[in-house]
C-alpha cells in the first residue's frame, strides 16, 4: 500500500429521482463544492449532481493543483483570497486528509517590465488582503536553491513576487471530499449520465433531459467546464466562452525537495514538487480553440527547453506522463458565476486555467446565491451581465500561467 | 568488453551485453526485486545511469564508463572524475556519447555541460515509419518499400525508444547516438511492437531471481546460468530443454499459481491444482522461476494516436488475454498497489477505471500500466460484471528526460536594433521590452534626462512598428481603422492615432503620416514645403503608420485582417524591421540636426524627408518627451552611421543617449500613456481620457459601434494624472508608487499605474486609475502611500506644450563645419558566397521589397527591370523581395510600395552544410524541385531558404540574426545549442 | 511539431508559426445594433466539430488564408471534403 491508497472516503451511490430542488450539471470541483456547500451551510440537500463520465474526470482531474489569491484586481484578490482561507481549512472540516501544503509562490521576473509587473502585483495583493511581498534575487534563491539565478545566461532573475500562501492541494482527494460530504447529507451524483438537453417551462427552466431520463428541478446550474457552451444554447444562451486546451506533464520522482512553486510569466511556465515528489510542470492555453484532449509534442518539448533555462536540475529528469484539459476562456481572463438572464439557470464557468484553487470559494458563493436568491457581494462583479454594462474583469494577474 | 560502475564497484562485461545482463552476469542484481522481463515493459530492472535516474537496465547498452546506481531514486553524482586519483573511474576509457571511446577527460567535461542544454534533435521524413522491428514489423516495412515508399525503421533493440506518436504525424525517439530522432511520416505509422509478458501476481512476485520466458531466453542466450530453474505457465519456447528442472502449466488441468518463497531472493515455488482450493500445496526448490502467464499487447503507442494514420500489426494488436484476478500480491510494483488495495477502493465506491486509477495510483508509475492493466481490467470485471475500457493512453510511452524532449526547441528569440552593439559599447545595460532588447539606461540616468530636458538627446527607437499603406482605398481604410478623421490629414503632417479593438478597448497606438498626394509631379513644392518625391509620383495616397514596440508584432496581421474584411484595395508593407528610428530629442535638436547637415526640417506635426549625415531620412516631428522632437525613420543598415554622427556632431551639446527608463520619466512628466502599462484590457478611450482622439462624427471605424455602446454605460473609473509633492516614504518597499492604491475619503479609490519619481520642475507626476464616487465625480485630493496628491488636469510639465512646438528657425542654424555627405546609393547586391575558409556567417543584404498586386508582379517578373543575376523572391503574391536595388517601378501598378530593403541577414550554405543544419533545425519537408523558395521557421527563426543546385541561401530578418548565426553556429558544431 | 497546418503559400508547417483568427457570425436573430455589437465582440460560436477559421503565417508568407478543422480532433478538413 502507497500513503495514496484512499481509505478514509466513501462514495454513496443513488439511482435518480424524478425531482430535485436543484440540479447541477457537470461532477468537477465546482459542482460538487456547490452540492458540498448547498449541503452544509444552507441544508439544501434534494441535490443531484449529473456527471457524464465520472466524477472529477475534466479539469479539476487535470489541473496542477495550485492554490493562490496573488491575482491582478481588487475583485479577484478578494474572491481568491477567500478560496484560499477555505482551502486551509478544508482538511479540518472535511475530517479528511487533503494533501493541502502550503509552499508559498515565487513569480519571477527577468527584466524591468515584469519587475514593475510584479511589485505592482504585490502592492495590489497587500491592500485586498492577500500577503505578497517583491523579494529581491538573494531571497529568491535563499527560497529556491535550485534555480538557476542566471536563467542559463539569458533569462537572468531579476527578482520575483513571493507569495507565501500559494499552496498545492491533491486535486482528486478535494474533489472526492466534497462529493463525499455532499453524499453523506443526501445530496446525489449520478456518473456516465449526461445531460442531454434542458426542460424550459417558458422562460424558465424547469429540468434536465438524461441519459437516464427526466429530471425536474427548481433551479439547474452549469458547473461544465470546457464545453459549458453546448449546455448554454441548450438555454439559447451565447457566451463570452472560447474553448482551449491546457496541458501538463510530471517527471519520475525527484530526490531532493523542491520547496516553492517557482513560475515565470516570461518564459512561461510554471513548477511545483507533487507530493508523490515529482515535478509537476505547466505553461499557458494553446493559443487556438480545441476541444482534443490529444497532448502534442511541441508542448512538452517547449516547456521543457524553458524549464531548463531557470532548473537545470530537472535536464536528468525522466518526464513521465503528460495531459490535456480543455478550458473554458473568458474574454478578460475571469471568472463568469451568477444568473444568466434565463430563470432558473445559472452558471458558474469561465474557469480557465485557474479552476482548481477557486474550486472551495466558488461553491460556498453559488450555493449561497442559490439558498438565498441574492448574489453575494464577493462574486457580483462577475456576473454575466458585465460585458454589456462595460464592467469586464480585465485580470493580467491571471493570464498566462495557471 | 565494457567497464563501468556499478554502486562504486568496477564491473567488466562482454561488448554487447546489455546493462541488465552486464549486472547479472556480475551477480549484481538491481534492487526491489521482482519478474525481470527483458523487455522494457516491467518496471523491476529500474536504475541509475549517468545521474539520470528511472532507467530500465535492460534498454541500455553496457558502455564504458558508466557510473551506475541501483538506486533507481536517483544519487549523488560521483564526487570524483575519472582523471582525478582515487577515483574509482581512473583508468576507465570514457562513456563519451556518440564518439565512444574518446578518451579524453575534457570530452567528459564536455559532455557534463552539454547536459545542461537540450540534446541534438534530428529531424527525418519518410512516408511510412515501422515501429518494432519484430517478424511484423520487418514483413511492414518490405511490404512498404517494395511499393516504393520511402521507410524510417525504429527498434528498441537498436537503442530507438518511441516515447510518444503525436498529431503531425510526428514520432519522438531516442536514438544510440544521443539524438533524439523527430520522424515525420507522411502515410503512416506501422505499430510493431509486439506483446509484452503478464506478470506474475502472488505473494512472492516481488522476489529476486523469477523472469519471464523471454527474459530467460536472453539470458540463457547471454550465457548466464539459472541455477535450477523452474517454469511456470507456457513451457518457454526458447529455452533449451535441459536448462529448466520443471514445468507447471497453469490453468484448466494444469496448476495454479499460488506465490513465490524466499528471503529477499526466490527458494521455492508453491503451486496446487488448478481449480482446487483445498489442494495440497506443492512446494518445488528453485534458483529461477521462470513465469510465461500469457501475453499482453503493446498497443499504448496506437492507443494514443488512435486518430492519426496508424496500423497496428503482430503481437501488439492482439486482443488482449485477461489474467484472473488473484486473491492477493502486488497488482502494481511501480506505485506498490496490492489487490487488498483494489478492493479497499472498490468497497468505498470507486468503481469507475480511472477513479480506481486516481484512488490508489495503480497505473501511474515507469510501466504506465503495463503491469497492471490486465489485472485491473480482470479486478474491475469480477467486482462489476462489467469489462472497463483501459485507461487512456498518454505519452510518454518510454520516458525520455527533460533535456531529450527540449530537444529541437528554443526559447523565444528578442529581436535587436541595428544599434544594439552601439548601446553596448555605450556601457548601456539591455533590457527586454516588447519583444525587443532595448537600451534601459546608459548608467547616467539623471544626466539621461537632463541631457532630453536642458540640451539635446538621442533615443533608439527602431523597434517601433512601421508600415507603409498605399492604394486606391489606402484612405478610405484608414478611416475604417483608426478613430481620428484621415481626410483631414494633409500630405506633409502627422497625427498621434489610436487603434481600438471591436470591443472598443485600447489595441495600440501611433503616429499617422500621409505622404503626398495623387497628382503630385516631380519636385514639385507643396503647400508646407515638402518635396514631393519621385517614387511617390503619382501613387495616389500614400501612408506611413507607426505603432508601438509591443504592438509591431501583431500589426500587420490585424491591418491585413481588415483590409481583407473591409474588402479594399490597399498595399501592406510591413517596415518595422527595414527602418531605424533615432528620436532626436530636447532643446537643441534643431541644431545638432543641422549641424548633422539637415537642410530643411518639418514643422511640428509634419513629416519630411531629410538627409541627415547622409542619410535618407523620414523625419517626424511630434513629440513624447514634451521637448522639440524629430524621430528619424532611415534604412536600417544606416542606423549605426546615423547614430555615431549625431553623436559626434560636436558643438558642445554634450549628446547623451536616453535608455527606455528615462523614456519612461520624460513621457510621464507630460502625461504621455504607455500602452500595456497605463492602459488595461477595458482601456475605452473614455476611461483613458481619450475622446480627444475619436471622432464618432466620421464614418465607421472598427470599435465604434462599441465606443457608442460603452459610453451610454455610467463611467466607472478614469486615468488620471497626479502630483505628488512629498517624497516616498522609507517603508513604501522601493522608491516607486507604481502598483501603489489610492486613497480618498471614502477608501480605496484606485491605483497607480506609473511612478518615474521627481519631475524637472519638482515633484512627481503620476499617472493611475481613479473611480468615481457615487455621484459621478472623479476625487481631487487623494493618497498615495500616504503621501497627499492631487489630481490635476493637464500635464505637470509645459502644460501649454509650447517646448515641443517651438518654431524652429532653420535658415538661422546655418551648418558649420559639416561635410555634405552624399546620399547613400547601394550597390548592385553581391550576394557572394562564403569562401572555402572559416564558418558560414550571415551578411547583410541590400534588397528591395515591393508590395504590388499580383497581376503587376506577374508582369514585373516576366521581364525583370533589375540587373541579370539578381534574385527574386516571390514571397506572397503581392509582395516581391529582390536582390537588386530599388531603381526600378512596376509599371502594373501605380500604387505599389517599392522600398529599399536592408533588414535581411543571408548566408550561402552548400548542400551537404545545409542538409546537416536543416536536418537538425528545420522540422518541416523542404521543397525538392531547384530552384524553389521556402518559408518558415528555422531553429525557431523566420527564415526564407532558397533552394539551387548544390546550395541553398538563408535569409533571416536582421533583428534576428545574431541569434540565428549563434544557432547556426551551434548546429553545425556537435552541441546541439551553442552557449549563448 | 504536433498540429499542422497548411498555408497555400508556404505549405504545411508548425501551428506555432501562425496566429489563429476566428471568423465570428453574428446570428441572424439577433437586431438590435448594441446586441449585435456586443455579441459580435464577445460571444463565440465555441464549436465542438468543424468550424472554418483564418490562420496568419507569421513566420512565413505573413498572409491570411481560411482552412476548416474539426475542433474536437485538431484534424484538418481538406476542401474536397464537404
Amino acid at each position: 500500500m502507497n500513503e495514496f491508497v484512499e481509505r478514509q472516503m466513501k462514495l454513496t451511490w443513488r439511482p435518480p429521482k424524478k425531482s430535485y430542488d436543484v440540479v447541477i450539471v457537470g461532477a468537477g470541483g465546482h459542482g460538487l463544492a456547490t452540492a458540498y456547500y448547498l449541503a452544509t451551510r444552507h441544508r439544501i440537500t434534494n441535490v443531484a449532481v449529473f456527471e457524464r463520465g465520472y466524477i472529477g474526470g475534466g479539469n479539476s482531474g487535470r489541473n496542477t493543483t495550485i492554490i493562490r489569491a496573488n491575482y491582478g484586481i481588487p475583485a479577484a484578490v478578494r474572491f481568491y483570497q477567500r478560496s484560499v482561507d477555505l482551502y486551509r481549512g478544508l482538511e479540518q472540516e472535511t475530517d479528511r486528509w487533503l494533501m493541502h501544503q502550503q509552499k508559498g509562490i515565487l513569480w519571477m521576473a527577468h527584466s524591468e517590465a515584469a519587475v514593475r509587473t510584479e511589485r505592482m502585483r504585490a502592492k495590489l495583493n497587500t491592500e485586498f488582503g492577500a500577503q505578497t511581498q517583491f523579494i529581491g534575487p538573494r531571497q529568491v534563491q535563499e527560497l529556491c536553491p535550485q534555480l538557476d539565478m542566471s536563467g542559463g545566461g539569458r533569462w537572468p532573475v531579476l527578482g520575483a513576487s513571493y507569495h507565501p500562501q500559494g499552496a498545492t492541494a491533491r486535486h482528486d482527494r478535494v474533489v472526492w471530499a466534497l462529493a463525499e460530504g455532499a453524499m453523506e447529507r443526501g445530496a446525489h451524483v449520478h456518473q456516465n449520465t449526461p445531460v442531454e438537453g434542458l426542460i424550459l417551462d417558458g422562460e424558465r427552466v424547469a429540468g434536465v433531459r438524461t441519459a437516464a431520463g427526466d429530471v425536474a428541478a427548481g433551479a439547474v446550474v452549469s458547473a461544465v467546464g470546457g464545453h459549458v457552451s453546448r449546455i448554454a444554447a441548450m438555454a439559447g444562451l451565447r457566451l463570452p466562452i472560447r474553448t482551449h486546451r491546457l496541458q501538463a506533464f510530471v517527471t519520475n520522482h525527484y530526490r531532493q525537495q523542491f520547496g516553492p512553486i517557482v513560475a515565470s510569466s516570461e518564459l512561461f511556465f510554471y513548477a511545483s514538487q507533487t507530493a508523490r515528489g515529482e515535478m509537476l510542470l505547466g505553461a499557458e492555453i494553446d493559443p487556438q480553440p480545441s476541444f482534443s484532449y490529444r497532448s502534442s509534442h511541441d508542448f512538452v518539448q517547449d516547456v521543457c527547453r524553458r524549464a531548463l533555462c531557470l532548473l537545470p536540475f530537472m535536464g536528468n529528469l525522466r518526464v513521465l506522463r503528460q495531459w490535456t484539459g480543455v478550458c473554458d476562456m473568458s474574454p478578460d481572463y475571469s471568472p463568469i458565476m451568477g444568473r444568466t438572464g434565463v430563470d432558473g439557470f445559472y452558471l458558474t464557468t469561465g474557469w480557465g486555467t485557474w479552476g482548481f484553487k477557486a474550486i472551495p470559494a466558488g461553491g460556498e458563493q453559488m450555493a449561497e446565491l442559490i439558498a438565498t436568491g441574492e448574489v453575494p457581494e464577493l462574486i457580483a462583479p462577475f456576473g454575466l451581465d458585465r460585458f454589456a454594462r462595460d464592467r469586464t474583469m480585465a485580470d493580467r494577474g491571471s493570464a498566462g500561467t495557471h | 568488453m565494457a567497464t563501468f560502475l556499478v554502486d562504486g564497484q568496477r564491473v567488466e562485461t562482454r561488448a554487447g551485453d546489455n546493462l541488465l545482463v552486464a549486472m547479472l552476469r556480475t551477480g549484481i542484481h538491481p534492487t526491489g526485486g521482482g519478474c525481470l522481463c527483458m523487455g522494457g515493459d516491467c518496471p523491476n530492472c529500474l536504475v541509475t545511469v549517468d545521474g539520470v535516474a528511472y532507467t530500465r537496465s535492460c534498454q541500455v547498452p553496457a558502455r564504458d564508463g558508466m557510473v551506475v546506481q541501483r538506486d533507481h531514486l536517483g544519487g549523488e553524482e560521483p564526487a570524483l572524475l575519472p582523471d582525478e586519483p582515487g577515483s574509482p573511474l581512473r583508468g576507465i576509457a570514457l562513456h563519451a556519447g556518440e564518439d565512444a571511446g574518446a578518451p579524453s577527460v575534457q570530452r567528459d567535461a564536455a559532455s557534463r555541460a552539454s547536459a545542461k542544454g537540450p540534446a541534438p534533435v534530428q529531424h527525418v521524413h519518410c512516408d511510412t515509419v515501422v515501429i518494432g522491428q519484430g517478424d511484423s514489423g520487418r514483413e511492414a516495412a518490405r511490404e512498404a518499400k517494395e511499393v516504393g515508399l520511402n521507410v524510417v525503421t525504429l527498434d528498441a533493440r537498436d537503442g530507438q525508444h518511441v516515447t510518444g506518436v503525436y498529431p503531425g504525424p510526428l514520432v519522438v525517439a531516442s536514438d544510440q547516438a544521443g539524438h533524439v530522432l523527430h520522424v515525420h511520416p507522411r502515410r503512416e505509422i506501422v505499430v510493431a511492437t509486439g506483446a509484452a509478458e503478464i506478470q506474475p501476481v502472488v505473494p512472492g512476485s516481488d522476489l529476486e531471481g523469477l523472469v519471464t520466458a523471454r527474459g530467460a531466453t536472453e539470458l540463457v542466450a547471454a550465457g548466464i546460468d539459472l541455477g535450477r530453474a523452474v517454469a511456470v505457465g507456457e513451457r518457454p519456447a526458447g529455452l533449451p530443454p535441459d536448462s529448466l528442472v520443471a514445468h507447471f502449466p497453469v490453468g484448466e488441468g494444469g496448476w495454479e499459481l499460488v506465490r513465490f518463497e524466499g528471503d529477499g531472493r526466490i527458494e521455492a515455488v508453491v503451486l496446487r491444482r488448478h481449480g482446487d482450493a483445498d489442494a495440497a500445496e506443492e512446494r518445488i526448490e528453485c534458483d529461477t522461476a521462470v513465469v510465461s502467464l500469457g501475453r499482453s499487447p503493446r498497443n499504448a503507442l496506437a492507443r494514443m494516436a488512435s486518430d492519426l494514420p496508424v496500423r497496428i500489426v503482430g503481437g501488439a494488436a492482439m486482443e488482449p488475454e485477461l489474467p484472473a484476478c488473484p486473491p492477493e500480491g502486488t497488482v502494481c510494483p511501480c506505485s506498490g498497489v496490492t489487490v487488498a488495495d483494489l478492493d479497499g477502493v472498490w468497497e468505498r465506491g470507486f468503481h469507475e477505471m480511472e477513479l480506481l486509477k486516481r484512488a490508489t495510483l495503480a497505473g501511474t508509475g515507469t510501466c504506465q500500466g503495463g503491469v497492471c492493466l490486465p489485472y485491473l481490467r480482470s479486478f474491475l470485471l469480477e467486482r462489476g460484471g462489467r469489462l472497463q475500457p483501459a485507461f487512456t493512453a498518454r505519452p510518454l510511452n518510454r520516458q525520455l528526460t527533460v533535456r531529450e524532449l527540449a530537444a529541437g526547441a528554443h526559447t523565444a528569440v528578442t529581436a535587436r536594433s541595428p544599434l544594439h552593439d552601439e548601446h553596448l559599447s555605450l556601457g548601456a545595460r539591455m533590457d527586454r521590452a516588447g519583444g525587443w532588447w532595448r537600451p534601459w539606461t546608459y548608467g547616467r540616468k539623471d544626466d539621461e534626462y537632463r541631457s532630453a530636458r536642458e540640451r539635446v538627446s538621442l533615443g533608439d527607437v527602431s523597434s517601433l512598428g512601421k508600415t507603409a499603406i498605399s492604394g486606391p482605398d489606402a484612405e478610405a481604410f484608414l478611416e475604417r481603422i483608426v478613430p481620428t478623421r484621415v481626410a483631414t490629414i494633409r500630405p506633409g503632417r502627422c497625427r498621434y492615432v489610436l487603434m481600438l479593438d471591436e470591443r472598443g478597448y485600447l489595441l495600440d497606438d501611433g503616429i499617422l503620416c500621409r505622404e503626398v498626394s495623387a497628382g503630385a509631379g516631380s519636385g514639385e513644392l507643396l503647400d508646407d514645403g515638402m518635396l514631393c518625391r519621385e517614387a511617390d509620383k503619382g501613387t495616389g495616397d500614400r501612408f506611413f503608420l507607426t505603432s508601438t514596440s509591443g504592438g509591431s508584432g501583431f500589426f500587420e496581421l490585424w491591418l491585413r485582417d481588415w483590409a481583407e474584411a473591409f474588402g479594399c484595395d490597399v498595399r501592406i508593407l510591413n517596415q518595422t524591421a527595414s527602418l531605424a528610428a533615432i528620436n532626436v530629442t530636447g532643446p537643441e535638436a534643431a541644431r545638432l540636426l543641422a549641424r548633422a547637415g539637415a537642410r530643411e526640417l518639418p514643422a511640428f506635426g509634419r513629416h519630411r524627408r531629410v538627409h541627415v549625415a547622409g542619410v535618407d531620412c523620414r523625419a517626424l516631428r511630434l513629440s513624447f518627451t514634451g521637448e522639440l522632437s524629430y524621430e528619424l525613420h532611415h534604412p536600417a543598415a544606416d542606423a549605426r552611421r546615423l547614430w555615431r554622427r549625431l553623436l559626434a556632431a560636436g558643438g558642445g551639446f554634450n549628446v547623451q543617449p536616453h535608455g527606455l527608463e528615462t523614456l519612461l520619466r520624460l513621457r510621464l512628466d507630460k502625461g504621455h500613456i504607455v500602452i500595456g502599462q497605463d492602459t488595461d484590457y477595458d482601456s475605452t478611450p473614455r476611461r483613458l481620457a481619450h475622446e480627444w482622439a475619436v471622432n464618432l462624427d466620421k464614418g465607421d471605424f472598427v470599435g465604434r459601434q462599441a465606443v457608442l455602446r460603452t459610453n451610454r454605460q455610467p463611467l466607472d473609473k478614469r486615468l488620471a494624472t497626479l502630483r505628488v509633492n512629498d517624497p516616498p516614504a522609507p517603508d513604501a518597499g522601493g522608491p516607486s508608487a507604481e502598483g501603489a492604491a489610492i486613497h480618498d475619503e471614502q477608501g480605496y479609490a484606485g491605483y497607480v499605474t506609473s511612478d518615474a519619481g521627481t519631475a524637472a520642475g519638482g515633484g512627481t507626476p503620476m499617472l493611475g486609475w481613479l473611480y468615481l464616487d457615487p455621484e459621478g465625480n472623479l476625487p481631487r485630493e487623494v493618497t498615495v502611500d500616504g503621501r497627499p496628491a492631487r489630481r490635476v488636469d493637464g500635464p505637470t510639465y509645459d502644460p501649454e506644450g509650447e517646448r515641443a512646438r517651438i518654431a524652429v528657425d532653420t535658415a538661422s542654424e546655418s551648418p558649420e563645419n559639416v561635410r555634405d555627405f552624399p546620399a547613400v546609393q547601394p550597390a548592385a547586391t553581391d550576394l557572394a558566397g562564403e569562401g572555402p575558409s572559416g564558418p558560414p556567417r550571415l551578411r547583410r543584404l541590400e534588397a528591395t521589397r515591393v508590395s504590388a498586386t499580383p497581376a503587376a508582379l506577374d508582369a514585373l517578373v516576366a521581364e525583370p527591370p533589375w540587373p541579370a543575376g539578381a534574385l527574386a523572391f516571390r514571397t506572397a503574391p503581392d509582395e516581391l523581395l529582390v536582390t537588386a536595388t530599388p531603381d526600378f517601378e512596376v509599371a502594373g501598378d501605380p500604387h505599389a510600395i517599392v522600398e529599399r530593403e536592408t533588414a535581411f541577414s543571408y548566408v550561402w550554405l552548400d548542400e551537404a552544410t545545409a542538409k546537416r543544419f536543416l536536418d537538425r533545425e528545420c522540422e518541416w519537408r523542404r521543397p525538392e524541385a531547384r530552384p524553389a523558395l521556402a518559408q518558415g521557421e528555422v531553429a525557431g527563426i523566420p527564415a526564407k531558404l532558397w533552394f539551387e543546385a548544390g546550395r541553398a541561401l538563408i535569409l533571416t530578418p536582421a533583428p534576428f540574426a545574431a541569434a540565428f548565426q549563434r544557432r547556426l553556429a551551434g548546429s553545425l558544431g556537435e552541441t546541439g545549442e551553442a552557449t549563448p | 511539431m504536433s498540429l499542422r497546418i497548411p498555408c497555400p503559400i508556404c505549405g504545411d508547417r508548425s501551428v506555432h508559426e501562425f496566429v489563429h483568427g476566428e471568423i465570428r457570425r453574428v446570428p441572424d436573430h439577433v437586431t438590435d445594433p448594441d446586441e449585435r455589437d456586443l455579441d459580435f465582440a464577445f460571444h463565440h460560436d465555441n464549436e465542438e466539430g468543424v468550424v472554418t477559421e483564418r490562420w496568419f503565417h507569421a513566420q512565413g508568407c505573413r498572409r491570411w488564408f481560411e482552412i476548416r478543422r474539426d475542433t474536437t480532433t485538431d484534424r484538418i478538413v481538406e476542401p474536397s471534403e464537404s
